[in-house]
């Protein structure tokens, strides 16, 4: 029992990382259509931008901060640059191609300047773990799933009573009206990006201290966060948090009771057999596809 | 006379290598209602997709209230002062009826906000439909109520030409009889209106100069009640019927 209680508590931190990440790619998909590929690499950056920055002598908040805005215009000049250019037809795939690309490199070339090994992010909040029972839990840990919940809470209310949200969300519904009202959709797009940047870095900056801050920490994250946006419909900000979550906890569940090593073959079987029962998403509608 | 808002100077629009219009002069006048009328495929859409700025002309010039605006995109040519009413409407079916129409008003939101109070008051008055709606999801209005949004949301935007691509597509006769009239008044208060209509008799019926249009080409202009007498018109578009 005293087990179980410890995988879902680990679980629901997991799961909330997974949940910000696939926030991000809703962010995205929103508004363009595409998304980003580099996107887990915006999470990397959050963490290790935060160590290198403290390395540097700055303290914790500007450092976070200066790497969450790094991130945003890191995500706003990808759009720009590598998605924009390669999504200009409907149905347009280059944007895969090219964020998959700029992601390696990306991560590359930090591994070749911060070097391969992780280093950790002091946090207050990481050095005694708070007791629940029998289980241990770091305090950090718990700040994800409440940055997962208020950050949706965030965005549901940009989205319906914000004019800014509400112009992303009709660019998301059809570009050419948008443009028609005055709304410039490009510009949107960027924003939407840049958006999703900042919410994946904070993501990052927000793990590091319980996972270490590494090159490669975005990689498999990244494309976890992109299944589970894929499994939960990628159509509103709930769905792809709450399956993030649930994700989370099955993995660890798994981990416990199996092994590390059948994690992921069973939990990417899981989100195949998912997909094949719904292949709109969890949480999705059809996707009406505009010319 | 004065210079005109809108006109083109041998406006052509190609998808590729098919060219939808080849070449089309045209003008409206301050104040006026120009109607354009022509079957199905002559190229009228995708003239009104020029002018809006959703499309790039393929060649020729836009001049818009005594600017060049050829290849200006569609949000820029809002804020200028152009607003279109797209064929098929294209209401924002996820969102309220009341957002929809501050949508409409974006380019205005935060600079005049009082105006945008008054303008929301002033077209909910002209379609008491909405006003009663106004909490409802666009999407669950019927097709009538749904271009009442689509005008009501481009008159936001305080628009010195209302562009209407195709106002009676899918629309009864009913619904119709409550839209021109609308339309009229719009235009005796000052709007300069460019109609794009397949149902020739309304559209010569309300405006004041006409445009006809054939494979990408106006092949006949006029004012209306000219137009209506036309044998080709007449033989083509009215079925020698509607004849005013």
């Amino acid at each position: 029992m005293e087990a179980v209680i410890q995988y879902l508590l680990t679980g629901l931190s997991a799961g909330s990382v997974y949940g910000l990440i696939a926030l991000g790619f809703y962010v995205m998909w929103s508004a363009a259509k595409a998304v980003n590929f580099t996107y887990g690499e915006m999470f990397m950056l959050g963490g290790v931008l935060t160590v290198v920055l403290m390395e540097l002598g700055l303290p914790l908040p500007v450092a976070a901060l200066t790497a969450i805005a790094a991130a945003a215009l890191a995500g706003a000049v990808i759009e720009r640059v590598f998605v924009r250019p390669f999504n200009q037809e409907s149905n347009a795939i280059g944007w895969m191609l090219t964020t998959i690309a700029v992601g390696i490199m990306i991560e590359a070339s930090t591994t070749a300047t911060y070097g391969p090994l992780g280093r950790p992010l002091p946090s207050p909040l990481a050095e005694e773990p708070l007791r629940i029972g029998g289980s241990g839990i770091y305090p950090q840990e718990l700040l994800l799933p409440v940055a997962a919940i208020l950050i949706t809470l965030a965005l549901e209310f940009f989205y319906r009573r914000t004019v800014l949200g509400r112009a992303m969300r009709a660019v998301s519904f059809n570009r050419v009206a948008a443009g028609l009202v005055g709304i410039d959709a490009d510009r949107i797009t960027l924003l939407a990006f840049a958006m999703a940047g900042a919410l994946g870095a904070l993501a990052g900056f927000l793990v590091a201290p319980v996972i270490q801050a590494s090159a490669s920490m975005g990689v498999i994250v990244g494309l976890k966060g992109f299944m589970v946006a894929i499994i939960a419909g990628i159509a509103n900000a709930r769905g792809v948090v709450v399956v993030g979550i649930l994700y989370g906890i099955a993995e660890k569940l798994i981990e416990g009771f199996l092994s590390t090593a059948a994690r992921d073959a069973i939990g990417f079987t899981l989100m195949i057999l998912l997909l094949l029962l719904f292949p709109q998403g969890l949480f999705g509608r059809a996707e009406v596809r505009k010319v | 006379m004065s210079q005109p808002i809108l006109s083109l100077s041998a406006v052509r629009v190609a998808y590729g290598r098919i060219e939808a219009v080849r070449g089309v002069d045209l003008a409206v006048g301050r104040g006026a209602f120009v109607g354009i009328i022509g079957s199905n495929g002559a190229g009228k859409t995708s003239l009104m997709r020029a002018i809006s700025g959703v499309v790039r002309p393929a060649g020729g010039t836009i001049t818009f209230d005594g600017e060049d605006v050829t290849g200006r995109k569609s949000h820029e040519m809002v804020a200028r002062g152009l607003a279109m009413v797209p064929e098929g409407r294209m209401v924002f079916s996820d969102q309220s009826v009341r957002d929809n129409l501050m949508l409409g008003a974006y380019t205005r939101i935060g600079r005049d906000d009082a105006g945008v109070a008054d303008d929301l008051e002033k077209v909910l008055g002209l379609f008491p439909r909405l006003a009663e709606r106004i909490d409802q999801v666009a999407g669950t209005l019927s097709g009538g109520e749904q271009q009442m949004l689509a005008i009501a949301r481009g008159l936001l935007s305080r628009p010195k030409l209302l562009v209407i691509d195709e106002l009676s597509l899918g629309l009864a006769p009913k619904i119709l009889d409550l839209l021109f009239p609308v339309l009229t008044a719009l235009n005796r208060d000052g709007l300069s209106i460019l109609l794009v209509e397949q149902m020739a008799s309304y559209a010569l019926a309300v405006t004041e100069r006409t445009y006809v249009m054939e494979n990408g080409r106006v092949i006949l202009e006029g004012a209306s009640t000219d137009v209506a007498v036309d044998p080709r018109v007449l033989d083509a578009y009215l079925g020698r019927r509607g004849a005013a």
